[in-house]
This record gives structure tokens, C-alpha cells and sequence, in this order.
């Protein structure tokens, strides 16, 4: 299986183990879109890479230790970005009423899961 | 003196991050990643870079922005507020004078802010220098200044002249 098929598999994995999630975005660090099922996903991968390098500047300059996410939160939804590994990113988008916890809790370990590939 | 905030743009390579960490007195905040393109260098900027830098009694707010066209979001949220625009463009790489003018043209449209263009690698000839470089932007050659973003000296140079021509419109004003 080729790296983007595992790549597109664990996609289908997050989204089964989700289904509440709105969309979701695996990029590399500096922003480039590498597996998704968004609409707008350039734009959300450089977005994504951003939020979390500064998310990990401000998590060191600030004294939290390494960073877990960065979080944006809207009256509609969330956007969070999780690193995974030291190439890759997951971004991804979540309506307001969606279960943060549970989000958080899958998504960490569908990150670590690509760390691993990427 | 108002501290003066001024951005540092430029395509991908122009020696942004370079010059912020040159010049900072202070901790620079930077924002590398890995670069999984080949860009000629192994890391880039994907957020900002932030430095500060004393000229005289002047002290400057040094706001780097990414390269790369894709984060162009960027641009608009470190301009919010600034004073001054200065211009990286690398002499030695003349096919970037196309994107850097237009990158200008957005930059000064949107903050109608004084700029200076920064030539830089004017030490590793063959290079392009400030008065062949004025003319294809169609700028007055005095807002363009060649500059090493390695050396201190050389690197404050355009940071000098765009602090004089923001004392000269504001004593116009």
C-alpha cells in the first residue's frame, strides 16, 4: 500500500470514528496539503500550518510545555489543529455542539497514528 | 519616539527571517517548519518572525511575514497597524522581481505606508544592485538599498533609510 492510501485509509478511519466532524485536513508543517476530504483544503493547510507553528512558539515562549493544540473557537464550530510527528499536521473542523473531549481524545491518536507514516 | 512597527516581506529566500535575526536585540520570535518543497534551504517561515532593534533613540517592531504566496493571509493580519514596509528581494534570483513587484503593489495598496526595497546578497556576486533593481520596480533608487542580511551593519541600512523617509512624510504632513 503506498503512503497515500495508508494515508487516505486513516482519513476514512477519523471520519467513521467522527462522523461529526465538518471537514479534516492532513498537511505538512509548512503547509502544503497532503490527504483531505475539504472543500478549500490549500488554503485550510497553510491555515492549519500556521495556527500550529504559532501555536508551538507561544506554548514555548510562554512556558506550557510542548504543545498538545491550538484551538480556535467560533459561535458555530471549532477549528482544531493537532501536530502530528514533525512533519505533519490535523486540522479539524468541528460544529459547536460536537463533544471536544472525545474529539481531542481520537484525534491525538489518529495524529500519532501519522506521525508514524508521514 | 513611538516605537514604529515595520514589516519585513519578500518571496521565499529573500533572507527575512535572516535579517530579523541579525539585527533583533531581543529573543527573536521565529516560526520555523520543515520544508517539504525544494526552496533551497531546509526550513521556512510558516507564521512569523518578530525581533526588535534600536536605530538611535528609534526603537522598531521587526514583523517578518511568511514567503510563500499560500499564506498570504499573513500579510494582511502582520500589516495591521504598520508604519513602514520594508522589501527583501534576493539580487542574485531576477526571476523573483516579477511576484516581490506585485507583492509591492498588494502590500502598498492595501497600508499606503513609506517602503524601501532591501537587495540582498549584494556580497556573493554576480548580483543584481540598487540601480539596476530601481528600475524594474519604478521606484526612486534612493528607496532601494543593497544589503549582506548577514551583517548587522549592512543589514540596518534600509531600516535607516525607511525611518528617514517616515520622519520626512511625517514632517510633510
Amino acid at each position: 500500500m503506498t503512503k497515500q492510501e495508508q494515508l487516505q485509509g486513516i482519513l476514512r478511519e477519523l471520519k467513521q470514528a467522527l462522523p461529526e466532524l465538518r471537514s479534516i485536513v492532513v498537511a505538512s508543517t509548512d503547509g502544503l496539503p497532503i490527504v483531505h476530504d475539504a472543500a478549500d483544503a490549500p488554503r485550510v493547510a497553510a491555515m492549519a500550518a500556521t495556527a500550529l507553528g504559532l501555536g508551538k512558539r507561544i506554548s514555548q515562549t510562554t512556558d506550557l510545555g510542548m504543545l498538545e493544540e491550538t484551538i480556535v473557537r467560533g459561535n458555530q464550530g471549532y477549528f482544531v489543529v493537532y501536530a502530528a510527528g514533525e512533519k505533519g499536521v490535523l486540522a479539524v473542523s468541528a460544529p459547536a455542539d460536537a463533544n471536544l473531549g472525545l474529539i481531542h481524545l481520537e484525534a491525538r491518536s489518529f495524529a500519532a497514528r501519522l506521525a508514524q507514516i508521514l | 519616539m513611538e516605537p514604529l512597527k515595520v514589516v519585513v516581506a519578500g518571496p521565499v529566500g529573500a533572507g527575512k527571517s535572516t535579517l530579523i535575526r541579525t539585527l533583533s536585540e531581543t529573543a527573536v520570535v521565529d516560526t520555523d517548519a520543515l520544508a517539504s518543497e525544494d526552496i533551497g534551504k531546509p526550513t521556512t517561515t510558516v507564521a512569523m518572525d518578530y525581533g526588535t532593534i534600536h536605530l538611535g533613540d528609534q526603537l522598531l517592531y521587526l514583523f517578518g511575514t511568511p514567503g510563500q504566496d499560500r499564506f498570504d493571509f499573513m500579510w494582511d493580519v502582520l500589516s495591521e497597524g504598520a508604519l513602514g514596509l520594508l522589501l527583501l528581494i534576493r539580487g542574485d534570483r531576477p526571476e523573483d522581481f516579477v511576484p516581490a513587484r506585485r507583492l509591492l503593489d498588494y502590500l502598498t495598496s492595501r497600508q499606503p505606508v513609506p517602503y524601501v526595497l532591501g537587495v540582498t546578497r549584494q556580497d556573493q556576486p554576480p548580483v543584481w544592485g540598487p540601480e539596476e533593481v530601481a528600475p524594474f520596480f519604478g521606484v526612486p533608487l534612493e528607496r532601494v538599498v543593497g544589503i549582506n542580511a548577514k551583517d548587522p551593519q549592512s543589514a540596518a541600512k534600509p531600516l535607516i533609510r525607511l525611518v528617514e523617509l517616515i520622519a520626512a512624510e511625517e514632517a510633510a504632513s
